[in-house]
């Protein structure tokens, strides 16, 4: 059974949109990740244009970074005033974003760098998380326990505008957060990701955050860049197709409420490492794509009158 | 049945009002209207023919039908290899290109036949010798002749490879020697406005009679209706996409609180 999709002008299969929401909500859950970063390539490859798979992705994570943020505020694990504070950046970034990519869009450019920046993104994340999770499979073989650090000291408590935040235990300067949410803003408007994935370590490392604070402060912030995202795409490159973000949205919460009872029953590393190599794949797929010479080196795309 | 009969008595009326040959047209319809589980749409076109009684019988009559959608305006984007990436580098703006072209004869037609009398826009093997002079071409900065061509049969190879162009032959059937039928095929990724059919009879090569009429393409359904909000409220439409991602991830968490607790 397949649903026209009005935005993306074609029709797609009803059961391949809800197991890719189903799936990518599950890793996400089972992880603490937006998965905006495999659901907009995974959009592409099935043939939704660029345009439309960016925008609707950050309509999607609206919705999945809701989800999760209600669980960790409940447990009191949201830092209210650094969420805020990382969204006045987020605000500018986000911004800026939408106007690049759609200067990227009247250039005729935009799938290339899309493609380029997922790439990027794609073998640091599938690298990282494949060194991180191997690792942690060898100190459990060796029986060994890693220590790690808590609390981190550095230039960021050393800037000019500090301020308290209560919640975390922090007295540092605003402009880090600030330029952080400036950065998450920009790569959430351009390539449809919360940027979890950054800002979690991002958090940790320049802000010193306490691990326990930085997944529910991070998603608390993603709800409200995407949600500016998503407005932005909508009236700027009218992008967002409801009815793609709609099938998304169910099979994902569904997917990820799954992937959190699984992350309590199942071992991370094992797992980690088959995201990583799926990641991996992933962006392999987008290297063969900008590499390999394509049989029709012409493309047309038609100019829509906006009226 | 009663079609056939109907004509039938036209194509007589028209014997007797003349003696030349003739042409009258009928159609089923006017208006198209593509929904979402439109999967492509068989326009009906018929008619009658009569060839000129006063020639011999063996003389060749053929019918062509030729469909012209409404225009638009295209980019044509080359790839190039920069250091071993592909990237779209040169690009053609091709303004009031039609966006369905449709051209259907009962035997093969020469393409000196289509050139003398200005129809057809598929089958030239030099693009520049087409009359492109409708189009507002804006060509950046290309100035060489054999990559304006490249760009032309571009614009023909990814429209045909989409079934916006098409050009057939043998696709007409013909009945009792006077009557033609043929089922033109409207996929759905067609634009919408008005359509214009023209019939030509050819008799010895040349255009005997024409005919012209138009239909009108337009969408319907709930998905039409999200584009056009889409367009015409986009802050209204992307605070509603909004609200439903809220609605669902706030509802999603509230029943699987429960669940869990359970």
């Amino acid at each position: 059974m397949s649903i026209y999709l009005p935005i993306a002008e074609l029709s797609v299969n009803i059961f391949l949109l809800l197991s890719l929401g189903g799936v990518v909500g599950f890793l996400s859950g089972m992880f603490g990740l937006g998965g905006g970063f495999l659901m907009t390539p995974i959009l592409i490859f099935i043939g939704i244009p660029t345009n439309v798979a960016v925008a609707t992705s950050a309509n999607q994570i609206v919705a999945s970074s809701i989800s999760g943020t209600i669980g960790y505020w409940r447990q009191g694990l949201v830092d209210f005033k650094m969420g805020g504070v990382l969204l006045i950046g987020s605000f500018f970034g986000s911004i800026l974003g939408v106007w690049i990519f759609s200067r990227l869009v009247v250039l005729g450019q935009i799938d290339t760098v899309i493609s380029i920046l997922y790439f990027a993104l794609l073998t640091s994340i599938g690298l990282i998380m494949l060194a991180e999770s191997s690792q942690v499979i060898r100190d459990r073989i060796r029986r060994k326990t890693v220590k790690r650090k808590i609390h981190y000291h550095n230039w960021a408590h050393k800037l000019p505008f500090k301020m308290k935040f209560y919640k975390s235990k922090l007295y540092i300067s605003a402009i880090p957060p600030i330029i952080i949410g400036f950065v998450i803003g920009i790569l959430s408007a351009t390539m449809g990701i919360g940027g979890t994935f950054i800002l979690i370590p991002a958090m940790i490392y320049f802000l010193g955050m306490p691990t326990s604070k930085v997944i529910g402060t991070s998603l608390f912030q993603i709800i409200f860049v995407t949600a500016l995202v998503t407005l932005l795409h909508a009236t700027t490159t009218f992008a967002v197709d409801a009815v793609l973000a709609f099938f998304l949205i169910i099979a994902s919460v569904i997917g990820a409420q799954l992937g959190v009872l699984a992350a309590n029953k199942l071992r991370g590393e094992e797992i980690r490492a088959l995201l990583a190599i799926i990641v991996l794949g992933v962006a392999t797929k987008i290297a063969l794509d900008l590499l390999v010479e394509p049989n029709e080196i012409f493309n047309i795309s038609v100019i829509r009158a906006l009226f | 049945m009663n079609l056939k009969i109907f004509l039938f008595i036209e194509l007589l009326i028209l014997f007797f009002i003349s003696s030349a040959s003739a042409l009258v047209i009928g159609s089923d319809e006017e208006e198209i209207y593509i929904d979402a589980n439109f999967s492509g749409k068989n326009l009906l076109v018929f008619g009658a023919f009569y060839s000129d009684p006063s020639q011999a019988r063996d003389n060749k009559s053929d019918i062509l039908i030729e469909v012209v959608g409404p225009t638009e305006d295209v980019v044509i984007r080359k790839k190039e290899s920069f250091f071993g990436f592909w990237l779209n580098s040169k690009s053609v703006g091709f303004n009031d290109v039609p966006g369905f072209y449709y051209l259907s004869s009962t035997s093969e037609i020469t393409t000196e036949f289509l050139d003398e009398n200005n129809i057809g826009l598929l089958n030239k093997k030099d693009a520049q010798l087409i009359d492109w002079s409708a189009l507002n071409i804006d060509w950046g900065n290309i100035k060489n002749e054999k990559e304006k061509d490249s760009f032309y049969a571009a614009l023909i190879r990814t429209k045909e490879s989409k079934d916006l162009y098409r050009q057939v032959n043998g696709e007409i059937d013909i009945i009792d020697g006077n009557l033609f039928r043929s089922y033109i095929e409207i996929p759905n990724t067609v634009p919408v406005g008005q359509y214009r059919v023209n019939l030509y009879l050819i008799i010895d090569n040349k255009i005997s009679n024409e005919y012209s009429y138009n239909f009108i393409v337009t969408r319907v359904g709930i998905e039409e209706a999200i584009y056009s909000f889409s367009k015409n409220y986009p802050l209204v439409y992307g605070l509603i996409s909004l609200v439903i991602a809220i609605l669902i991830g706030w509802s999603g968490a509230e029943v699987f609180k429960r669940f869990r607790k359970v």
